[in-house]
């Protein structure tokens, strides 16, 4: 026999040295840590270093632009020009919520040039227009998706979740440049590539709560016990989410009765494929998600 | 009988830069809003208020508070109303000419929130909720869920900032309620 047969079959990664700059927003590395790990695992998987944003700030999401428009503009406005300052042309963010913001504000900024004076008034410096803004999943377009693929080493055979989208994952299309429908079975079908079993449901876009889970909790639970109890006539055993504020609500939220574990996909690329300390981003879930995964042997 | 405004349906045009003439009331968006529960008027019935001038009453309504921008609303509407958008220019105008909230708590979030961005450039969240807690004097709600998030590690314990504050501070002169 040959040495080289004795090589587990371990995937060629096409290692591409790329650098991925990202914006982590405020919480990547506290209340969503699970969703940054995975992401890092993730990129390292695909052969791409990772760097943040250097002295990001707050995107101006929800209380910004709920009560000021210029405000959440020159928030936006300021990590665009860091971007820009850093030579980053391709920034990837992870949070829908700071996705949209951003877009707006760099979309607001190229086309209305009143508004770029405001922000030379305010920090000095003009916006050229020249950062593109990529929303994480986009790690998955189609050459890195066989990366995924082949990696697979413990397929999840017996979790059957259901894709949670939210509201800014994929509205307003004009805004977030994508249609979810056409990606959505694309999607689906990578997710099954990972061995689960997905669910159809109507219930993918429905509001989590948002920011009302502080404000008027009773509106959260109730919002988030309709869409668990959707997930569970669906057949499904858990959730797929997108958004770290959309996790922390399905988890956190609603009635004992209706409680499912709620994973990023990032998480669940991390466990299929076996990476490094995949099995650590399980503690953080406030649903325990070890019996489902222990249950179907998957740990 | 309270003051009809005639000019208040072009100055919130203006300033959420959209028309609002084109409501229908078909009310899709109502029947689609996840938070319609908590509202005192339905989202078309604040357009036609604004069309008919009840400044004071917009202005003072829960509706223009509850409202998280879901987005909902406008990918439902046949007429894309932007809906999200006018609701971010009314609770701005209300902030800008001194009306009381009609949802105290939803403004101190924001607040307190903002209050965070304009301290470190980032959102420290421990201290955001206390914060929220002591000015809304809900010590003991929810204490549960904090604690929860605690221990599994999903809140941070020191904050992080931005280094060039000055910027920062530079950005918060732009904000009408900031001294509020």
């Amino acid at each position: 026999m040959d040495e080289i047969d004795k090589i587990p079959d371990y995937p060629i990664v096409n290692k591409e040295h790329s650098r991925l700059y990202y914006y982590p927003g405020c919480s990547l590395m506290s209340s969503a840590k699970e969703l940054g790990e995975s992401l890092f695992a993730m990129a390292k998987l695909v052969g791409s270093w990772v760097e943040e944003l250097k002295d990001w700030n707050c995107c101006g999401s929800s209380p910004a632009h709920s009560v000021s428009q210029d405000y959440a503009l020159l928030l936006a406005g300021r990590n665009l020009l860091l971007a820009e300052r850093q030579g980053i042309d391709e920034l990837y963010v992870t949070c829908p919520s700071c996705y949209v913001r951003l877009r707006t504000a760099e979309n607001t900024l190229r086309h209305t040039p009143v508004k770029n004076d405001i922000l030379e008034e305010a920090i000095g410096r003009r916006y050229d227009g020249t950062v593109r803004l990529k929303f994480f999943l986009e790690l998955l377009i189609d050459s890195r998706r066989d990366i995924f693929k082949n990696a697979v080493v413990n397929p999840l055979k017996g979790l059957k979740p259901v894709l949670y989208f939210g509201c800014l994952l994929t509205r307003p299309e004009w805004i977030t440049g994508f249609d979810v429908l056409p990606y959505e079975a694309e999607l689906r079908s990578f997710v099954d590539s990972l061995g689960v079993e997905t669910k159809r449901w109507g219930y993918a876009k429905q509001c989590c709560g948002a920011h009302l889970a502080v404000t008027k909790p009773e509106l959260a639970d109730s919002q988030v016990d309709k869409i668990r109890d959707q997930a569970k006539r669906s057949g499904a055993n858990c959730i797929i989410s997108f958004c770290p504020l959309c996790q922390v609500n399905l988890e956190l939220r609603g009635s004992k009765e209706t409680r499912l574990p709620v994973f990023y996909i990032s998480e669940l690329i991390g466990l299929a494929c076996k990476l490094k300390n995949a099995e650590n981003w399980l503690e953080k879930h406030l649903v325990n998600p070890i019996p489902l995964l222990e249950e179907n042997k998957l740990l | 009988m309270k003051k009809i405004d005639n000019g208040f349906l072009n100055q919130v045009e203006d300033k959420c830069g959209h028309l609002l003439g084109g409501c229908f009331h078909c009310m899709a968006c109502a029947s689609g809003c996840p938070a319609v529960e908590l509202m005192d008027y339905y989202p078309n019935q604040i357009i036609r208020m604004i069309q008919f001038g009840m400044k004071e009453e917009v202005l003072k309504s829960k509706t223009i508070w509850v409202c998280v921008g879901c987005y909902a609303c406008v990918a439902q509407c046949p007429n894309r109303i932007h809906i999200p958008h006018m609701m971010d220019a009314l609770r701005e105008i209300a902030l800008e000419e001194g009306v009381e909230p009609g949802e105290p708590d939803i403004w101190a979030f924001h607040r307190e929130f903002l209050k965070q961005v304009d301290k470190r450039g980032r959102v420290y969240e421990l201290e955001f909720m206390m914060r929220y807690k002591l000015a809304t004097g809900s010590y003991f709600n929810d204490v549960g869920a904090g604690l929860k998030m605690i221990k599994h590690g999903r809140l941070d314990l020191f904050p992080t900032k931005v280094k060039k504050l000055k910027e920062i501070r530079a950005m918060g002169d732009y904000f009408d309620g900031r001294n509020r």
